[in-house]
């Protein structure tokens, strides 16, 4: 560090904080653990100054001033918890929800509203108006994903900044002035790629997203710390889910990766983890065409059948797609699983599609280059064009295909045609596809929500995924398939742990040699339901006494 | 972090509060009032105190807990919009609700709503909890049923007239201060 950042010391509350300079102090503040209420600052959007709740005393200053536009400077003295910084609060709240419509029953954002939880926190508790609130629009639809309330919204302009700043579309702006300002849509409808995000910045139920409403009650919502599985830049997300339902993706913040933006597309892309048509158990390819069949048994039969056709053919002639759906690990151990049978070839097909110099990247899939690392997709287009003409000219007589991607790279013919020669197909994907339909074995695979490992991003950063829906009872993961495929056809006996896996992907001489498998921070859980249900037990008694002191 | 002194607000000693003793004799004079009250009706030659459900019933008081119901508007409509209130107070998980939006103004309903009988512990959080006064505590006991199975309420079961459940509706909001 050549240019150090010089740090001052600010005062606040007889407590002293540290904060680099130029900071803003209600940054410094919000750093240091204190509960400072604020609306409409953003620590990724510039300052606007517009919900004036942030503010606090600073001695030598003749008023209160907001935070959130003022520099930190060493020797500060603040005050955040004056009396007259509770009024102020107070009263702002006030303001705020004069004309609020209190429909919080039927709003999406209950429960993690900022309005909710500052009014009942800072707040006053209780209405003096009298006059009929103020009507607005309601339901308005705004745009392809996002719905507007104008009743809810308490024109703190985060998303207006957001659509200016960050999509650098502007398709939302705030009309008229004073008593009369309002949030809506100009000229075009709010369909940009990250329209969705507006929704999450937020900090009421004014924007929400079409996905999401009247759908679940986030204090039901449990939310796992996990990765995007849609693109190559790995965005970090909350997966939140319910019932053995994911229910939403949310975006994480992770400054080095996607801020605490995500992409619309890979928001929405969930409903396949729940979808009615995945495999539900291994199909097997009998007589009448393919078959359920135990997990033992299957696993069995692709042993077998990868066994026989070794036989026949020699280990040389099977050759392997890899996922770049998987996980580090698993494809680790996919390839020591290939090692282990002396399989001739292996590729990868990775979905592509649109990209843009924000946070889309264009390849469709999250680990892509994690199985490249791992050596298992050479060359240029990762082995596809040589392992296509290998299976043309007969070098490779059997596949094991991972994932689908494979028929959807193009050159439907060519795929075609090498399907329905192959002797050896052993399928492992999400459901059963009609063109995979000649698979001695299909073995199903297991989502991103599902099962915990790393994948590695296009840059290169590696992150973990976790588990945030389980499994059925006696299902196998990805992982625990090739383990169970490699000891079957070896003589080892092995078993799919990821500690073991990661220790022996460190000693394997790769990238991952410097990194240490975090065992931490395993869940990053808003709070589990039994302490939800104390907080209830508690609010309820406590309201039971304040009836008894009122009876009384 | 220093120790901070909270002082809490304590309500000021009633004469009752006071004297615990009053309490004990007001319960005990329940009891004093039935026997002497029975007695005398004994005497007088009443053989039967006995009061012969289910062809006679009592009329329950409107401080009965009994199964919880939904309140159905005038138009066949629930008044519930399954904000999921009540789903969250339950102790005993014993509600379930799958929102859905409706053209209405009010948005939202409960496309399904389901009480487990069987897990049902009449505490009547639910009805305390709700924003609406949709969920309701009713008079209603009789709910014993021959397998599990019907010990399942839908919406469609659950659902009663709004005037039906007039007494308890006044009662609640006589004791809840809404």
């Amino acid at each position: 560090m050549s240019n150090p950042v010089k740090t001052v010391k600010v005062t606040v509350d007889n407590q002293v904080i540290e904060a680099p300079e130029g900071a803003t102090l209600l940054q410094a503040m919000l750093d240091a653990g204190l509960d400072i209420p604020h609306y409409c600052y953003h620590p990724k959007l510039s300052i606007d100054g517009s919900c004036r709740l942030c503010q606090v005393k600073i001695d030598g200053m003749p008023k209160l001033q907001i935070s959130c536009n003022t520099q930190v400077r060493d020797g500060m003295v603040v005050h955040a918890a004056d009396p007259e910084v509770e009024m102020t609060r107070k009263g702002v709240l006030e303001l705020l929800l004069l004309n609020h419509p209190l429909d919080c029953p039927i709003c999406d954002k209950a429960g993690e509203c900022w309005l909710q939880n500052f009014s009942m926190r800072f707040g006053a508790r209780y209405a003096r108006t009298i006059d009929t609130r103020r009507k607005r629009g309601k339901r308005l639809d705004i745009g392809e994903r996002i719905l507007l309330d104008q009743e809810r919204c308490i024109l703190c302009r985060r998303c207006v900044r957001f659509c200016r700043e960050i999509s650098k579309s502007n398709e939302l702006f705030v009309f008229s002035h004073g008593d009369k300002s309002v949030l809506d849509i100009y000229d075009k409808r709010l369909d940009n790629d990250y329209s969705m995000n507006v929704a999450d910045v937020c900090p009421v139920g004014a924007l929400e997203t079409k996905d999401f409403h009247h759908r679940m009650r986030v204090w039901f919502l449990e939310d796992t710390a996990s990765v995007c599985p849609s693109c190559s830049n790995g965005c970090n997300i909350m997966i939140s889910s319910a019932r053995g339902k994911i229910w939403r993706l949310a975006p994480r913040r992770n400054d080095e990766v996607n801020d605490t933006w995500m992409c619309d597309a890979g928001r929405l892309n969930y409903k396949f983890v729940g979808d009615n048509t995945r495999l539900r158990a291994p199909m097997v390819a009998g007589e009448g065409g393919p078959a359920e069949a135990g997990w033992d048994e299957a696993l069995k039969r692709a042993a077998g059948a990868i066994a026989d056709f070794v036989k026949r053919n020699g280990a040389r002639t099977l050759g392997a797609f890899a996922s770049p759906h998987l996980t580090n690990e698993e494809n680790f151990r996919f390839g020591e699983m290939l090692r282990a049978i002396g399989a001739g070839r292996t590729a990868m097909a990775v979905p592509r599609g649109r990209q843009d110099d924000f946070l889309i990247k264009a390849e469709k899939a999250a680990n892509a280059r994690g199985v490249r690392e791992l050596g298992l997709a050479p060359g240029d287009d990762d082995g596809l064009e040589a392992m296509l003409r290998a299976c043309e000219s007969g070098e490779i007589r059997g596949l094991y295909v991972c994932g689908g991607d494979l028929l959807e790279v193009g050159q439907k013919e060519r795929v075609d045609a090498i399907l329905g020669k192959l002797d050896l197909l052993i399928v492992q994907d999400l459901a059963m596809r009609p063109r995979y339909d000649r698979a001695a074995v299909t073995l199903p695979a297991t989502t991103f929500a599902e099962k915990e490992g790393t994948f590695t991003n296009h840059a290169g950063r590696v992150q973990r995924i976790q588990r945030a829906i389980a499994t059925p009872p006696g299902w196998r993961t990805d992982g625990e398939i090739f383990t169970a495929l490699m000891n079957e056809l070896s003589d080892r006996t092995e078993r799919f742990e990821l500690e073991s896996v990661w220790a022996a992907m460190a000693g394997d001489g790769s990238r991952f040699a410097g990194l240490a498998f975090d065992k931490s921070g395993r869940k990053a859980r808003r709070s589990t339901p039994l302490d939800r249900r104390r907080r209830a037990r508690r609010l309820t008694f406590h309201r039971v006494k304040v009836h008894s002191r009122m009876a009384a | 972090m220093a120790v901070q002194v909270v002082k809490v607000r304590r309500p000021a000693a009633t004469f009752s509060s006071a004297n615990p003793w009053i309490a004990i004799l007001k319960g005990l004079w329940v009891s004093i009032r039935h026997f002497f009250g029975n007695l005398g009706l004994f005497l007088r030659g009443r053989q039967d105190f006995a009061i012969h459900f289910p062809e006679q019933r009592l009329v329950q008081p409107p401080a009965l807990r009994g199964m919880p119901v939904l309140a159905q508007m005038a138009d066949g409509k629930e008044r519930c919009v399954a904000c999921g209130l009540c789903e969250w107070a339950c102790p005993t998980s014993c509600i379930t609700i799958y929102p859905a939006e409706t053209a209405d103004e009010v948005e939202r309903y409960p496309e399904i709503f389901d009480i487990d009988m069987s897990r049902c512990m009449f505490c009547g959080l639910c009805e305390e909890a709700c924003p609406e006064e949709a969920i309701i505590m009713s008079r209603q006991i009789e709910i014993a049923s021959y397998s599990r199975r019907g010990s399942l309420w839908s919406k469609a079961d659950l659902l009663v007239p709004v005037d039906q459940l007039k007494t308890r509706t006044d009662y609640i909001r006589r004791n809840y201060e809404r």
